[in-house]
């Protein structure tokens, strides 16, 4: 194949474009999150830095790199600083698949949905290898239950995107925003997005699957070694992820940049309105990092293998269905929701449920103290005083 | 059997260290855990004590209360009630009513605000960073009037033997009238978000179940042993100051696990309001402060006063001499007898839980190490 | 209160200048006239003194007769399942332990006391009755230094390992006390 050098200079610049685009897109995430996690919460959020506190990114990064850079003395070098390099450098090449418009993308492949699939799932060894490395216990420990949520999460996430590549005939990203043209995934398998968002959730590690992390529980982690520049890059491809997730979302089940235009816009609308439809999902993520507490690791694991994994499963199965039969695409929502209602209606019987009637009957039952009727109102000038107060009485 | 390889079996001990942003405070806890499960708990205390018994034998009663107020730093203003209770009973003198009034709204109001910061930091420690945003912004509201009332937002230093430093300003009726009505919206938010969020129950129902009698045993008072379903609550069984005129709920729990004590928090914060509202219907004029000696000096003997704290019981047992000075203060803190049941509560739970069983057992090291 | 020096003339009270000493007058009143009369009737003989205010008995007794005594509370018609408090009191020539029993079915309480000397005080624990008493021992001990055979644990709990000296005592040095 002949690279001419006018090719590889354009590549460059597309693929200089696209890395601003990715990391442009992350650190708006980290300003977003804070002012919007800060509004939810009743307090302003960064104001301090530039206006509206535009700035705060920038300030946070400044402050991360300036940080002394410590490595445990026991651990493995080379590994641990090619750790963080592993995690992050996925994040960033599966941008070079996503069509940001129709013609707006460095390389559309044909087999773009599995391009991702396949690139992503390599930051899962760089978090085990930054546990392993840090030769701390706790580091291995949370390397492992990192993996393990991990691992488990893909499966939905893969399955959900034979689903679309299913109902687009296609792997191309391109085609598939094409395929929706009158109606976007979401509306034909609303079931596909629901399981989409909450193993996406816990793929980035967001609130309520960030137990691996968590500051407040016993095991700081795989990063708990990591300081200053090295955690700083964690933390990058964390909100890359999550942005990934909402461009994801974006193209797969809500329509790219066609729906509900139908037909092509201007390529800077086309842009936005991608843009504004991922950081619409981004925002949903933040609110439920707002609202939920932390699932402990036995949780989220029996959620993935005993909710999500099967539902998917089903789905697959109807989607095949629907395809075979050649069914109207209003069928596929109802059969995808009568799939969704059934474990919300188990899991709210089991959970909901006694948790409402606990409080009332332990409101009901509790003890009443009736109230003794007061004596009359005494004006006293001087009360009690005995002889032990004034002195001795001798 | 089988040709199975064998293990040596070697329980893993891990330490949530004095420096820890779950434990409330200087608090260790060395854990033994095999795998997942814990299998034992090790409390470690004694990092805040700061002699505070022993710093009560050369103060003078009035400089005592200074040092009940930063026992529990969360709810001073009950702790102030027990100690001045325990130096009324002795010397024999009743505070006048308006005196018990002020002190049983502002010790009740002290409570709202304790439970509210439990709320928060349970929340918080398990996860969920919002109610703690709420919690925290309905204590300001309590700590303004507090600031309005004693001077102080936290070591208020008020009360006294006899009744209380100074009245309460002209607005105080209609200002607590329009906090109770915040305060309760706020509440009811956090209440709302939390208590039956899937997440949250799925983290503390079941969790750290402690049956009645064990509890008993132990010592446990106050929400932590009220959700094991006994009912001692020290207003109730033991009344004092105004209490018997007052129409109040006591909550109890069934299951003795996380959830249960935290909703009974929930629950009493409403039931603090509502009481009050009582006390402000019933809120007498008249003198603030016993008639005698400013300076106390009780006859030679010895006493035991309680009051109902946020955290259990908190008793006071004081031995006098005669002289201006106590000869012996000994202070039962709740959050100590409550740590004594944290090893039944934590065996066999998962590493994980071990925070959600502390935060539910709501203990404040202050009291603990005194 | 001066700091007492532990090789003077063990005195019964520090000497002070002041108004002359009150004594408290014990009163029961009704309910602590029925639970003292329970009292009597669980401790018979042993009981040394007794006497109390208000609602709450307190008998005196022999050390080493305590914990059949307190076993007798809890088990017998008092109910006492609740140890409420356990505290020491240093009265210069001996050590005054006291316990506070709460019974959560009757609302009763009761205080026992049991004088130790104050050379090698040392009491059975009661931490196979109540298990509250196993913190509150080793608080003592700390303290105090009165020791618990019985007590499964006696580590440091308040102060630190390697600590000397029990700073609850009268004799320990308030303000004289440096640490390098």
């Amino acid at each position: 194949m002949n690279v001419t050098l006018s090719d590889a200079i354009k590549l460059t610049m597309q693929l200089f474009a696209l890395l601003n685009v990715a990391a442009f897109g992350a650190i708006s995430l980290v300003w977003l999150e804070r002012r919007f996690l800060g509004r939810l919460q009743g307090r302003p959020g960064p104001n301090r830095v530039g206006p509206l506190g535009l700035l705060q990114p920038i300030a946070d990064a400044i402050k991360l790199m300036s940080k002394e850079d410590v490595a445990p003395g026991t651990s493995q070098r080379l590994l641990f600083y090619a750790a963080p390099i592993l995690v992050f450098v996925p994040s960033f090449v599966v941008w070079l698949t996503f069509p940001l418009a129709r013609d707006v993308v460095v390389r559309n492949l044909d087999m773009g949905l599995f391009f991702f699939v396949a690139i992503s799932v390599l930051s899962i060894v760089g978090l085990v290898l930054a546990g392993w490395s840090s030769n701390s216990k706790y580091a291995i420990l949370g390397g492992f239950r990192a993996a393990a949520q991990l691992v488990s999460y893909e499966i939905p996430i893969i399955t959900m995107i034979l689903v679309i590549g299913m109902l687009s005939d296609s792997l191309d990203f391109v085609k598939v925003v094409d395929a929706q043209a009158t109606v976007p995934f979401i509306a034909v398998v609303p079931l596909a997005f629901v399981i989409f968002l909450i193993a996406g959730l816990a793929e980035v590690g967001r609130t309520p699957f960030d137990i691996y992390f968590a500051e407040s529980e016993v095991v700081g982690g795989p990063f708990v070694e990591y300081s200053g520049a090295h955690w700083a890059i964690f933390f990058l491809a964390e909100y890359v992820n999550t942005f990934v997730v909402g461009i994801l979302g974006a193209l797969l089940f809500l329509g790219g940049w066609r729906w509900p235009f139908g037909a092509d816009l201007p390529q800077i609308a086309s842009v936005a309105l991608l843009m504004g439809k991922a950081y619409f999902i981004v925002l949903i993520i933040f609110w439920i990092r707002a609202t939920y507490p932390r699932m402990r690791i036995d949780q989220l694991m029996a959620m993935a293998w005993k909710w999500l994994i099967p539902l998917s499963f089903v789905l697959f199965l109807v989607a095949a269905f629907q395809l075979k039969f050649e069914w109207p695409w209003w069928v596929l929502t109802i059969l995808s929701l009568g799939v969704l209602v059934v474990p919300v209606v188990v899991q709210s019987r089991k959970q909901r449920n006694p948790a409402l009637a606990l409080a009332v009957r332990y409101s009901a039952n509790a003890v009443i103290v009736h109230a003794k009727p007061r004596p009359a109102a005494v004006i006293v000038d001087d009360v009690v005083a005995t002889s032990a107060v004034e002195g001795t009485s001798a | 059997m089988t040709n199975e390889p064998q293990f040596d079996h070697v329980d893993m001990m891990l330490n949530m260290g004095p420096q820890h942003p779950a434990t409330h405070g200087v608090f260790r806890m060395v854990l033994t855990v095999d795998g997942e499960r814990v299998v034992d708990v090790t409390p470690h205390i004694g990092y805040l004590h700061r002699g505070t018994e022993r710093l009560a034998e050369v103060e003078t009663y009035g400089q005592v209360i200074t040092l009940f107020d930063r026992v529990d730093y969360i709810s001073n203003l009950n702790n102030e009630l027990a100690f001045v209770r325990a130096g009324e009973k002795i010397m024999e003198v009743e505070a006048p009513e308006r005196a018990q009034y002020i002190r049983v709204i502002l010790a009740e109001l002290n409570r709202v605000a304790s439970h509210l910061l439990f709320i928060g930091t349970y929340a918080i420690d398990l996860g969920g960073m919002t109610p703690v945003m709420y919690c925290f912004r309905e204590r300001e509201r309590i700590e303004n009037l507090f600031e309005h009332v004693t001077g102080a937002r936290m070591m208020h230093n008020y009360m006294r033997i006899g009744g209380v430093k100074s009245d309460v300003p002209d607005d105080f009726v209609p200002w607590v009238r329009r906090l109770i009505g915040e305060v309760r919206m706020g509440v009811e938010e956090s209440d709302k978000l939390l208590s039956t969020n899937e997440v949250f129950l799925a983290r503390t129902q079941g969790v750290g179940v402690i049956d009645g009698p064990t509890a008993v045993s132990c010592g446990l008072s106050g929400p932590s042993l009220r959700g094991s379903g006994v009912a001692y609550d020290v207003r109730k069984d033991d009344p004092y100051e105004i209490y018997p005129y007052l129409n109040y709920k006591i909550p109890l729990g069934e299951n003795g696990d996380c959830w249960d004590r935290y909703y009974l928090r929930v629950l009493e914060c409403y039931e603090s309001l509502n009481m009050i509202e009582q006390c402000l219907d019933q809120f007498p004029a008249g003198p603030i402060m016993a008639a005698g000696r400013r300076i106390a000096r009780p006859p030679a003997g010895e006493v035991f006063a309680h009051s109902e704290n946020p955290r259990g019981d908190l008793g006071v047992y004081l031995v006098s001499d005669g002289s201006d000075k106590p000869y012996r203060v000994k202070i039962r803190p709740p959050s100590f007898c409550n740590l004594v049941g944290l090893a039944t509560m934590t065996r066999g739970a998962y590493i994980a839980d071990a925070v959600a069983i502390l935060g539910s057992l709501d203990i404040v090291l202050g009291e603990v190490d005194r | 209160m001066t700091a007492q020096d532990p090789q003077a003339a063990p005195a019964e009270k520090p000497v002070r200048h002041g108004p002359p000493i009150v004594i408290a007058e014990e009163v029961l009143n009704e309910r602590g006239e029925e639970t003292a009369a329970q009292l009597a009737r669980t401790l018979g003989p042993l009981a040394l003194e007794s006497a109390g205010r208000e609602d709450n008995p307190w008998a005196r007794v022999d050390a080493k007769e305590l914990h059949a005594v307190a076993k007798e509370c809890r088990d017998g018609e008092m109910g006492m399942d609740m140890l409420n408090l356990m505290l020491a009191v240093d009265w210069i020539d001996r050590i005054q332990m006291i316990y506070v029993l709460y019974s959560t079915t009757n609302n009763r309480k009761v205080i026992l006391k049991a004088d130790l000397p104050a050379d090698a005080p040392a009491i059975d624990s009661l931490s196979d009755l109540w298990e509250a008493a196993t913190w509150y021992e080793r608080e003592a001990h700390d303290l105090f230094g009165v020791d618990f055979p019985g007590n499964r644990d006696m580590s440091p709990l308040l102060l630190y390992e390697g600590f000397e000296g029990h700073p609850g005592l009268k004799s320990y040095p308030l303000n004289d006390y440096e640490e390098w």
